[in-house]
């Protein structure tokens, strides 16, 4: 799965804001502390500079569900 | 005297289903009628009166999405959707994208919600088995207490959770070989958590405890996990066009909870 990596600056830029009426971005970081959004976000916004923003294969911070039986 | 008829306006007899269409700015024919009867259904049934939040998912887009039918004020004390993070909308429902994508409900179940009585329900259009997703629910911490649903992860599982502190004495769990469907989970005392699949009894947990109801909110898409440290995660790429949160439903009420719902979801030509 590929996802849009973008620098902590601009993460922090994005909170807050929406990508579309009613819809806020959601900057994550993944397993290797990369800032990253999603490509449904960088695809329905609007914004100029993030959807220049290059792709990056996602590597995802998995937890351990402790809820298992 | 001269009176102005809206010609786009088919709204019901129900006021409560005209202030959710008034809300969310919906004028169509086939969501007014589909709204229309699933509040009279479900008023009928008694499912109306024991949901907090429902969540219809109607007219395709986050603006029409966020709004709770049973309270569609644009405040977070009526547990309007706030849509975080990658999500698509369309007139299937909500779709999250299994990365970042949640929906806050802003419902507090130590809040809203009474002792040893709750459920959470989730439909889905989505056939997926879905590493580590919980779509619907809260905890204080990773194994912590919680209340949640999971629909369908690898080997076919799903689960329903309302714990007490020590994290997994509340579980139920079953077997889900097709996650599309209505799932729901309904604790209505404390020797009683069940799991159902369109209305049917898939399991139940009789073992005694007290459920220690949550202090955050309960988040779609993902579980909100409230220490500060993890937020939402585990999230889901399943669809949801219905949600609903409440107290406790018997096994009838879940039933006639199933029933309105797909008979909604027809109307709507959405059903699975």
């Amino acid at each position: 799965m590929q996802v849009h990596i973008l620098t902590y600056e601009e993460a922090q830029s994005l909170i807050g804001v929406q990508f579309i009426p009613d819809n806020y971005f959601n900057p994550i970081q993944d397993a290797d502390g990369n800032w990253i959004i999603s490509t449904e976000e960088v695809q329905q916004c609007s914004i100029e500079w993030v959807k220049l923003l290059p792709l990056i294969t996602y590597k995802p911070i998995t937890p351990p569900d402790l809820w298992q039986e | 005297m001269s009176f102005l008829v809206n010609p786009y306006w088919y709204g019901c007899g129900d006021a409560d289903a005209n202030a959710f269409l008034t809300a969310a700015g919906i004028t169509d024919a086939t969501i007014s009628q589909a709204i229309c009867t699933l509040v009279t259904s479900m008023k009928a049934n008694g499912t109306w009166a024991k949901c907090s939040a429902i969540y219809p998912f109607v007219g395709g887009t986050a603006t029409t999405h966020r709004w709770n039918l049973k309270d569609p004020r644009d405040l977070n004390a009526a547990f309007r959707l706030s849509f975080i993070g990658g999500w698509t909308h369309s007139s299937n429902g909500a779709l999250p994208n299994g990365t970042n994508a949640y929906a806050d409900s802003f419902l507090i179940p130590n809040i809203s919600l009474t002792a040893n009585s709750g459920h959470l329900s989730y439909y889905t259009r989505t056939n997926s088995a879905f590493t580590s997703e919980i779509p619907m629910g809260v905890s204080g911490s990773l194994g912590g207490t919680g209340f949640d649903i999971v629909i369908r992860r690898p080997g076919n599982t799903n689960r329903f959770l309302s714990s007490e502190s020590s994290g997994v004495t509340g579980i139920v769990t079953s077997t889900s070989t097709d996650s599309r469907g209505l799932t729901t989970g309904s604790i209505t005392s404390s020797s009683s958590r069940k799991i159902y699949k369109n209305g049917t009894l898939l399991n139940t947990n009789s073992s005694t405890i007290t459920w220690a109801r949550n202090t955050f909110s309960i988040f779609i898409g993902a579980i909100n996990i409230s220490d500060n440290v993890t937020g939402p995660n585990f999230y889901t790429n399943k669809q949801c066009s219905f949600a609903s949160i409440g107290i406790g439903l018997t096994d009838g009420e879940a039933a006639a909870l199933y029933t309105a719902v797909q008979a909604f979801q027809t109307t709507l030509s959405r059903q699975v």
